[in-house]
C-alpha cells in the first residue's frame, strides 16, 4: 500500500486547498451524514407534495412558517440547498477518484519483482515443503503449475535459485470505481429526467377521448400530438370488498387514424410514441340520468318513481308548478349521491334543496342545526317528498402520463452498481510468490502472498495452493 | 389455521434457545449451547414449514401470493432470515456467542407479529399495486439486507461488551466471548452483506415503483428511510476502508444505522407514504 499513499502526497502538494479538500474522504463521510440528517428531516415535515403539508404550514407560528419557507423545508428534497449537498458529495466523489486512481493504476500494472524476500516472513508451516530431484526440473513444474492456474506469471532465476510472481484478480482493484461511476449514473440519469422529462397527468371519461395532459411541476398543459380515447374502466373486487384489478380500455389516435389499443392497468403500464401511461387513479362522475321518488304526503301517501335528466323541466304530480334537476352530485360529502332539485311554483318563490341518496349517511355526518336547514330537507316544498332511488353514474380514469429519457441511465447505474460491489467485496487482487532455494534435505519451496482484501481467505488459497503444487511436482 | 399455530408457539421455543444460549455464556457449559443450536436448528425447519404452509393456504383461498404481503407476514419472514442467517454464521465461524444477541431478535419479532392486538394474522389478497413478480425480490432482498444488519447489531453489542473484558474481572460470560479483532472482523462482513441487499432492495423497489406509479423514486417516506439507512453504511464502510476506523467507533455506528434500519421497518409507518399496505 506505501505506492498508493506517496502518489497521493505528490498529487496532495500540487493542487490547491479546494482540490484538497474535496479529495478528502472524512469529507465524504460528513456529506453522508449531513445528507442523511437533511433527509430525517424532510420525513418529518411534511412536503408539499404530501396532503397534510398545507395543515401543518397552517399550524406553524408566523416566524417558523417564515424560516422554514425560508429554508425550502416545505419542499425540501428539491431545494437549492439540498441539490448543493448532493452536488457537493459528486464533486467529492469524482475528484477522490481521480486523485486515487493513479495509484489503483500502479498497483495494477507495476512491474513486481518476482525476487522478493518481503513476503515470505512469518510463513504458516502450510505454506512450504521439501522436494527432491533437480532443481530446473522441479522449478519447470512449479512455472507449469502457476501459469495454469494464474492469469499473469513471472519468473527468475538466480544461480541455483528460483523465484516466480503470479498473480490474478487485478480487476478487483477497479470495482470501487465502477460504484462510483454508477452513483454519478444515477444522478446524471436523475438529472435528465428533470431537464428533458416531464410527468404529468389526465382524468378520461369513459367514452371520451384528449390531446393533452397537465404537467404536475409547473402549472401547464401539454399537446402529446396524438390523442387517447378510454373505451372503458373497470374496477373487480375480491369477496371481500378489496380492490383486485384496475383496469383502462385505451386506443391511441395519431393523424386521425386509431393507431393501437392497449389495455392498461397498475404495474403494466402502456407506451405509446415514447410517452408512458400509468394506471394511477379513477373516479366516478355522475350521469346525465336521474331516477327519483315523489311521495305526496297526503292521506293516500301516493307515490311515483319518474327518470329525468339534469336541466329538464318535469312537471309536479298535482300540478303545483314544475321542478328540475339542477345540481347532481356523485359523492357528497363522501355520503354518496346527492341531486340538487329547484321547484318553481305557479305561485311563489323558487325552492332549492339537496336530496341524498343515503339519508341516514348524511344525518351522521352534519350537524343538527345544518340538518334543519331547509336546504337539506327533501321536504321543503310541502306536501311533496323527494327521494333519490339512483343515479346513472359513469366512471373516470387516471392517468400519469410521463416521459423519462433517464430511466435508462438510472437503469444502467443500478446495474453497474451491483457489479461493482461484487468486484469491491467479493473478488480480491491475490498475488502469490514462490521461492526454490537448494537445501540439504532437498529443494525447499516457500509460498507466499498478498490481498487487497480477505486475508483468511487468501491464507486458505495458500495453503491450498501449497498442496497443489507438492502434488504436482511429486507426480 | 396449522400455520399460525405453529408460528405462534415457536416464538416460546426461540425464546426457550435464547435461555439455552445465556446458559451456556453464564455457566460456561458447551452442552447447554448443543442443546441451543439443535432447538434452534429444529424450530427453523418449523418456522419455514409455517410460511410453506401459509402459502399453500392462500392458494387454496384462491388468491395465492408469497406471505410477504403485509407487517404480519414480513415479521416472520424477517425472523426467518435473521435465524438462517445466523445459523449459516454459527455454521462456519464454529461459534455459538452469537447465539443469545440474535434470537431474541427472532422471538420478539414473532411475538410482536403473532399477539400485538394492531396486527391482523389474516391472508389478505394482493391489492393491485402489489401484484407484481417484483414483490418478491423487493421483499427478500430488503429483509435479507435487514437480517444481515441484525446480526452486525448483535455483533456491536457483543463487541463493546468485550471491550469490558479483562483477566483480573474473570467474567465468564465476557471470556466466552471471541476476541475484539474476530468480532468486529464478523460485524463488516455482515454490514457488507446487509449493505449490498438494501441496495438490492432499493433497486428493485426503484425499479418497481416505476412499474407501478410512473416515478423510480418520489421521497416517500420509507423510500427516504431506506436511503438514510444506505447513507449510514455507507458511511461505516467509507470510514473504514479509507480511513481505517476499526472497533468502538464502527460498533456504535453499526448501532446507529440498525436504529435506522428499525425506523425504515417500523417508525415511518406513523408518517404518511406510499407503503401503507406495511402497517397492518
Amino acid at each position: 500500500m506505501i505506492p498508493l499513499i506517496m502518489t497521493n502526497a505528490k498529487i496532495e502538494k500540487k493542487h490547491n486547498i479546494i482540490w484538497r479538500l474535496f479529495s478528502s474522504v472524512r469529507l465524504t463521510i460528513v456529506l453522508l451524514i449531513l445528507l442523511a440528517v437533511a433527509s430525517i428531516i424532510g420525513t418529518l415535515i411534511p412536503q408539499a407534495s404530501q396532503r397534510e403539508s398545507a395543515e401543518f404550514a397552517m399550524g406553524l407560528s408566523p416566524v417558523w412558517f417564515r424560516i422554514f419557507s425560508f429554508l425550502d423545508l416545505f419542499d425540501m428534497y428539491h431545494s437549492l440547498w439540498f441539490r448543493f449537498l448532493i452536488g457537493c458529495l459528486s464533486a467529492n466523489l469524482i475528484i477522490c477518484s481521480l486523485n486515487r486512481f493513479p495509484g489503483t493504476w500502479s498497483l495494477f500494472r507495476a512491474p513486481v519483482r518476482p525476487d522478493r524476500e518481503k513476503p515470505f516472513k512469518d510463513l504458516l508451516p502450510g505454506q512450504h515443503f521439501f522436494a527432491k530431484g533437480d532443481i530446473s526440473h522441479v522449478s519447470d513444474k512449479v512455472g507449469q503449475f502457476l501459469k495454469s492456474h494464474y492469469r499473469k506469471t513471472l519468473a527468475k532465476a538466480d544461480k541455483d535459485r528460483y523465484f516466480f510472481y503470479a498473480e490474478k484478480g487485478g480487476y478487483s482493484r477497479f470495482g470501487v470505481y465502477v460504484v462510483h461511476t454508477s452513483v454519478l449514473l444515477i444522478l446524471i440519469g436523475a438529472l435528465a429526467g428533470s431537464f428533458f422529462g416531464f410527468e404529468a397527468f389526465v382524468n378520461i371519461i369513459e367514452g371520451d377521448q384528449i390531446d393533452t395532459v397537465s404537467l404536475r411541476k409547473r402549472d401547464e398543459e401539454l399537446k402529446l400530438g396524438f390523442a387517447v380515447r378510454c373505451d372503458s374502466f373497470t374496477v373487480d373486487f375480491y369477496d371481500n370488498g378489496m380492490p383486485k384489478e384496475y383496469r383502462s380500455e385505451l386506443t391511441f389516435i395519431a393523424d386521425e387514424k386509431e393507431a393501437e389499443k392497449k389495455t392498461l392497468m397498475v404495474n403494466h403500464p402502456v407506451q405509446f410514441r415514447g410517452i408512458t401511461f400509468y394506471q394511477a387513479s379513477y373516479g366516478t362522475i355522475p350521469g346525465k340520468k336521474v331516477h327519483l321518488k315523489i311521495i305526496k304526503n297526503d292521506a293516500k301517501n301516493h307515490a311515483i318513481t319518474l327518470e329525468t335528466e339534469t336541466g329538464a323541466e318535469v312537471k309536479l304530480p298535482g300540478n303545483e308548478g314544475t321542478f328540475s334537476v339542477t345540481g347532481v352530485k356523485a359523492n357528497f360529502m363522501d355520503t354518496g349521491p346527492a341531486v340538487q332539485i329547484a321547484v318553481r311554483p305557479i305561485e311563489g318563490d323558487e325552492v332549492n334543496f339537496w336530496v341524498f341518496k343515503g339519508y341516514e349517511a348524511i344525518q351522521k355526518k352534519l350537524p343538527g342545526p345544518m340538518l334543519m336547514s331547509p336546504k337539506f330537507n327533501p321536504s321543503a316544498f310541502k306536501p311533496y317528498t323527494f327521494i333519490l332511488e339512483g343515479m346513472e353514474t359513469g366512471y373516470y380514469t387516471g392517468l400519469q402520463v410521463n416521459r423519462d429519457p433517464g430511466v435508462p441511465i438510472v437503469w444502467t447505474g443500478f446495474f453497474l452498481i451491483i457489479a461493482g460491489f461484487i468486484i469491491t467485496f467479493f473478488t480480491s487482487h491475490k498475488r502469490i510468490w514462490v521461492r526454490l532455494l537448494p537445501d540439504k534435505k532437498g529443494i525447499s519451496v516457500s509460498i507466499a502472498g498478498a490481498a487487497s482484501r480477505n486475508q483468511v481467505g487468501l491464507e486458505r488459497e495458500l495453503i491450498h495452493l501449497t498442496k497443489g503444487l507438492n502434488a504436482h511436482v511429486e507426480g | 389455521m396449522l400455520d399460525s399455530i405453529i408460528l405462534s408457539s415457536i416464538t416460546f421455543v426461540y425464546f426457550g434457545a435464547f435461555v439455552l444460549y445465556l446458559l451456556m455464556m453464564v455457566m460456561a457449559r458447551d452442552y447447554f449451547g448443543r442443546l441451543a443450536s439443535i432447538v434452534t436448528g429444529v424450530t427453523f425447519i418449523g418456522h419455514t414449514l409455517a410460511i410453506v404452509l401459509r402459502w399453500i393456504r392462500s392458494h387454496q383461498m384462491g388468491i395465492g401470493h408469497a406471505p410477504m404481503s403485509n407487517l404480519y407476514e414480513s415479521l416472520i419472514f424477517f425472523a426467518w432470515a435473521v435465524i438462517l442467517l445466523y445459523l449459516i454464521v454459527e455454521n462456519r465461524t464454529k461459534n455459538r456467542t452469537l447465539g443469545p444477541f440474535i434470537t431474541p431478535l427472532a422471538f420478539l419479532a414473532i411475538a410482536y407479529a403473532s399477539f400485538s392486538p394492531d396486527i391482523s394474522e389474516g391472508i389478505q389478497p394482493l391489492i393491485p399495486a402489489l401484484k407484481s413478480n417484483w414483490l418478491i425480490a423487493h421483499v427478500i432482498t430488503c429483509f435479507f439486507g435487514y437480517a444481515a444488519f441484525g446480526l452486525s447489531f448483535g455483533l456491536s453489542i457483543m463487541y463493546l461488551l468485550k471491550r469490558l473484558d479483562s483477566p483480573e474481572r474473570g467474567n465468564k460470560f465476557l471470556a466466552i466471548i471471541p476476541g475484539k479483532g474476530i468480532v468486529d472482523e464478523l460485524n463488516y462482513q455482515m454490514v457488507i452483506i446487509g449493505f449490498l441487499m438494501l441496495t438490492l432492495g432499493i433497486i428493485t423497489g426503484s425499479v418497481w415503483a416505476h412499474s407501478a406509479w410512473g416515478t423510480y423514486w418520489s421521497w416517500d417516506p420509507k423510500e427516504t428511510w431506506s436511503l438514510i439507512t444506505w447513507l449510514i453504511y455507507a458511511s461505516v464502510i467509507h470510514s473504514r476502508q479509507v480511513r481505517g476506523w476499526k472497533g468502538k467507533r464502527i460498533a456504535l455506528l453499526c448501532l446507529a444505522g440498525f436504529l435506522c434500519v428499525l425506523f425504515t421497518y417500523f417508525g415511518v409507518n406513523y408518517l404518511a407514504g406510499l407503503h401503507s399496505y406495511a402497517k397492518s
